[in-house]
């Protein structure tokens, strides 16, 4: 299962030398060029195409069908509307802020993905902490939210980036916690070494996935990736009933774009994690890693938009009140025992 | 509602007879102050001296149990101006007297009533703004529907209709400008939510103060969708050109309740009758009205609560389609039904009747399985529970200060409903119940609502029964109406009918001519949206939202 990274299979697939440093640099360029448009791919398939798709499916529509087979075609159309738009820059934005979270916010969840084994070698680098970095990456969002909402010079922006932070703060935290007790099971905060650590047998065929293994904090992670990703009944930071569109109200054209695919990319590399760290990464029978890691991230998405179409909203005090009160004191005990138990059989 | 009566100071029920009430009883009491007694249609009306109005109003309330006042009309005479203060009772709406305060022409002005009842603040406003009368004592006397800027008020006789209005972006508050610091609350944030924001449902804009995410204060201000509605109606004759516009007023699928209050009104005012099958099948269509509406209703707020067009909200819209569909056979038209007329209704039943009733029986059986999908969905939701279980408290003191009613009142244990308080059409033959929650949360009023719909589905099946069951020979759908309407002149009349969201009320003055003196709406949406700041004060913004979508106001009825 252990594989090399991406770098050197490209380097060993093309014959040249994995010891220059020149050779390395390009190549992994080349791998992240190729991570970042698969997981561009399935964002373009999944903003456009399959969210309609499976809200409509979840509110007895059909949803686009006109262009193309099933309604295709739109992630082009939609791309060329997007990007046509005109950009309209409002009055006393805070710039070069306000131009950069929409690049903060669209590229740090695109360089979680550099760490995740995806299976059939697809797995650009694989640091020692790697899981630790995947949680950095994707806390700097946040930033990228504040910076939007601080810089508009929107009073609703300016709620949703305070909401947004509050928001993290309140998840992050169990988050990483209950993170944190899978590390304890793998005794390594590799992303490989977890992947590994989940390949033998738990029951009969059952494999010792830490989402069967502990289902508790597969669930706990579930929560509180929902309000990490920021969709219902957690998307308090954007509430387009409350305070229109959040930190993004200001944004349109290109830059809307980039807020948006950031958000799905972001919703992606929760599916990604999850599916590494509780679900056996790539692994699964007959279909090929890649094929099977797609299919985990696509079920969390799949969750997401469901939760997004049946739960309300819960308001912006009882989500930290649930976060601080409920969440924290959970996977704060659920880390304990993790670490006794662990610490008693092993 | 009778469970309360024993319990209750007699002396609060001054002029109660048997056979209605005793008029020379409340004019004993209200002594010298009566100058005058009018006939008015529905009540009589005592003329008081303008500067005695809170005088009499706070006797009234306090000594006669007037505790609800439904409307204030003002109009302009040839020789004088008037307020009429429409007054009746929540249990007991029948019981109604008219306060009718006159004042002199060249400087109109009178108490202000503000002070007794809350629900006269916007009244009084809408008065002054639209006539031309000035409230003395009146705690905040500025234009409502109009804006600031706005020369000569429309509905006085001297207004002069070709004068260039010109109303610059100064006078609307600016939504870039500092924030309001108060001088004892340095950090609060003053917010324009609407006119253009994805919860107000049209175009309300609330002025918001917020400190943190909470309200600290907040005024809706109104008159976006202004229409003249009232003047419209005044220009129109009574037999046809009225009828297409209450259509206008709800518009959102509750014509036929608008347009009954209309046909209610000017029916009682030329005495016209409706035969009995005319009245079923006003009933039956006027509940599949309540029923569209409704399930709207929860659509909008589960859309303010979810946060997105989600399920609840499809699936509202889904079964409203249903009945749209009823009514489109009904009527031939989707929302701008004109399917009532003065003394009966335009045509009868669709042919093949069987398959309508067919129809209608189909889709009565789906209901409750649909209703069903519904509760488990959202009412018991725990996330929902948590959200609108004790958000948006009105207590029932509050409901009869500002004159809330329909679901909104009864959400709040005010037991008060139009069509088996003061029954009209055939409500009174049919077996049903009036639904109350005493929770008075956005949770109760979101059950009122869907609870109504079960009992509007009870009354359309025992109209269905009715119908089906309707000698042949006998189906007469329109009484014989003169084709030019001309009423007695200066007979006067407020009548309202229970709509979709609460009292709809009409007052008509006649002048003998075929178009009415005065044309006067009493919007529910109207009071009802006044009890927003007493809701959300303190409460969150999300909280205040989902209260707002709870009130279910219609900016079409409120601004007219």
């Amino acid at each position: 299962m252990q594989s090399a990274p991406l770098p050197e299979t490209l380097a060993n697939l093309l014959e040249l030398d994995p010891n220059s440093t020149v050779v390395m640099i390009v190549l992994s360029l080349a791998g992240a060029g190729l991570i970042g448009t698969l997981m561009m791919t399935n964002t373009a398939l999944a903003g456009p195409w399959a969210k309609r798709k499976i809200t409509a499916a979840f509110t007895d529509r059909i949803a686009v069908d006109r262009i193309g087979p099933y309604g295709l075609f739109i992630i082009v159309a939609d791309a060329v509307r997007l990007l046509s738009k005109e950009l309209i820059v409002p009055e006393g934005v805070d710039r070069p802020a306000w131009d950069l979270a929409p690049l903060i916010i669209a590229s740090t969840a695109l360089l979680g993905f550099a760490v995740i084994p995806m299976g059939n070698g697809i797995h650009l680098a694989d640091p020692e902490v790697g899981l630790a970095y995947v949680f950095a990456v994707a806390s700097t969002t946040s930033i990228g939210l504040v910076m939007a909402g601080y810089a508009s010079n929107n009073k609703y922006s300016f709620l949703g980036g305070l909401r947004a932070v509050a928001q993290n703060l309140a998840y992050e935290i169990p988050l990483i916690l209950t993170g944190a007790s899978v590390v304890i099971f793998a005794g390594s905060l590799q992303m490989s070494e977890i992947v590994a650590a989940q390949q033998q047998s738990l029951i009969g065929p059952l494999p010792s996935w830490y989402a069967f293994v502990n289902p508790f904090a597969f669930v706990l992670f579930m929560i509180a990736n929902l309000a990490e990703v920021g969709r219902n009944p957690f998307d308090i930071p954007e509430a387009p009933t409350e305070i229109v569109a959040g930190y993004q109200t200001e944004y349109s054209s290109v830059y809307f774009v980039l807020i948006y695919l950031g958000e799905f990319i972001h919703i992606f590399l929760g599916g990604a994690i999850i599916a590494t760290i509780f679900l056996g990464g790539p692994a699964g029978p007959v279909l090929p890693g890649i094929v099977w890691f797609l299919i985990k991230i696509w079920g969390v998405f799949l969750f997401t938009q469901w939760a997004r179409s049946a739960v309300p909203r819960v308001r912006i005090d009882q989500l930290i009140e649930i976060g601080w009160k409920g969440m924290l004191v959970l996977s704060l005990a659920n880390l304990l025992l993790t670490a006794v138990i662990v610490g008693v059989t092993v | 509602m009778s469970l309360e009566k024993p319990s209750r100071d007699t002396a609060l029920d001054v002029g109660v007879t048997e056979d209605g009430l005793d008029y020379d009883a409340l004019a004993d009491l209200l002594g010298g102050h009566v100058l005058d007694r009018e006939e008015h249609v529905n009540a009589e009306g005592f003329v008081i001296r303008p500067d005695e109005v809170q005088e009499v109003l706070s006797t009234l309330k306090e000594e006669a149990g007037f505790d609800h006042c439904a409307c204030v009309t003002a109009q302009e005479y040839d020789d004088r101006y008037e307020s009429i203060y429409h007054l009746r009772k929540f249990d007991d709406p029948t019981q109604e007297l008219s306060i009718v305060v006159p004042s002199p022409k060249d400087d109109p002005h009178n108490e202000s009533a503000a002070r007794v009842y809350d629900t006269a603040d916007w009244h009084e406003r809408e008065a002054y703004d639209l006539v031309g009368i000035d409230y003395d004592d009146h705690p905040d006397l500025r234009r409502i529907l109009l804006p600031e800027t706005w020369q000569g008020h429309p509905l006085s006789q001297d207004y002069n209709q070709d004068q260039p209005q010109i109303v610059s972006l100064r006078e609307h508050a600016n939504p870039l400008e500092d924030d309001k610091r108060s001088e004892d609350d340095p950090d609060t944030m003053f917010v324009n939510i609407g006119p253009h924001h994805p919860a107000t449902h049209g175009v309300l804009h609330v002025e918001t103060v917020l400190d943190g995410e909470q309200i600290a204060d907040l005024e809706p201000d109104i008159g976006y969708l202004h229409r003249c509605e009232e003047q419209m109606c005044q220009q129109g004759t009574y037999r046809h050109q009225i009828m297409p516009y209450p259509d206008r007023w709800d518009y959102i699928s509750a014509g036929i309740l608008n347009e009954w209050a209309y046909a209610r009104a000017a029916e009682d005012l030329a005495d016209i009758d409706v035969p009995e099958y005319a009245q079923v099948i006003r009933t039956m269509s006027a509940e599949m009205c309540r029923i569209a509406s409704h399930e709207l209703a929860l659509a909008t707020f589960a859309l303010d609560v979810f946060g997105d067009f989600t399920a609840v909200f499809q699936y509202g819209i889904r079964d409203r389609e249903i009945v749209q569909n009823l009514l489109e056979d009904l009527t031939g038209q989707r929302l701008m039904f004109n399917y009532l007329r003065l003394g009966g209704v335009a045509w009868d039943l669709p042919e093949p009747r069987e398959e309508y009733f067919e129809k209608i029986r189909d889709f009565l059986d789906d209901l409750p399985h649909k209703l069903e999908e519904v509760h488990d969905l959202v009412t018991g939701n725990e996330i929902f529970q948590m959200r609108c279980v004790d958000t948006g408290v009105l207590s029932k003191e509050q409901v009869k200060q500002y004159g809330a009613t329909g679901p909104v009142a009864r959400g709040s244990g005010v037991d008060y409903d139009l069509r088996r308080d003061d029954p009209y059409g055939y409500y009174d033959e049919l077996d049903w119940n009036v639904v109350t929650e005493e929770g008075g949360d956005n949770f109760s009023r979101v059950l009122v609502r869907l609870r109504e719909v079960e009992e509007s589905a009870r009354i359309i099946e025992q109209c269905v029964d009715l119908l089906e069951q309707w000698p042949e020979d006998d189906r007469e759908i329109q009484a014989n109406v003169p084709r030019t309407l001309r009423p007695d002149p200066d007979k006067e009349i407020y009548r309202s009918v229970e709509g979709a969201k609460g009292e709809l009320g009409i007052y008509i003055r006649s002048d003998g001519t075929d178009k009415p003196a005065r044309f006067k709406i009493r919007s529910p949406c109207f009071s009802n949206l006044q009890t927003l700041p007493e809701m959300s004060q303190g409460e969150y913004i999300p909280d205040m939202i989902a209260s707002l979508g709870s009130l279910d106001i219609v900016l079409g009825e409120v601004d007219r």
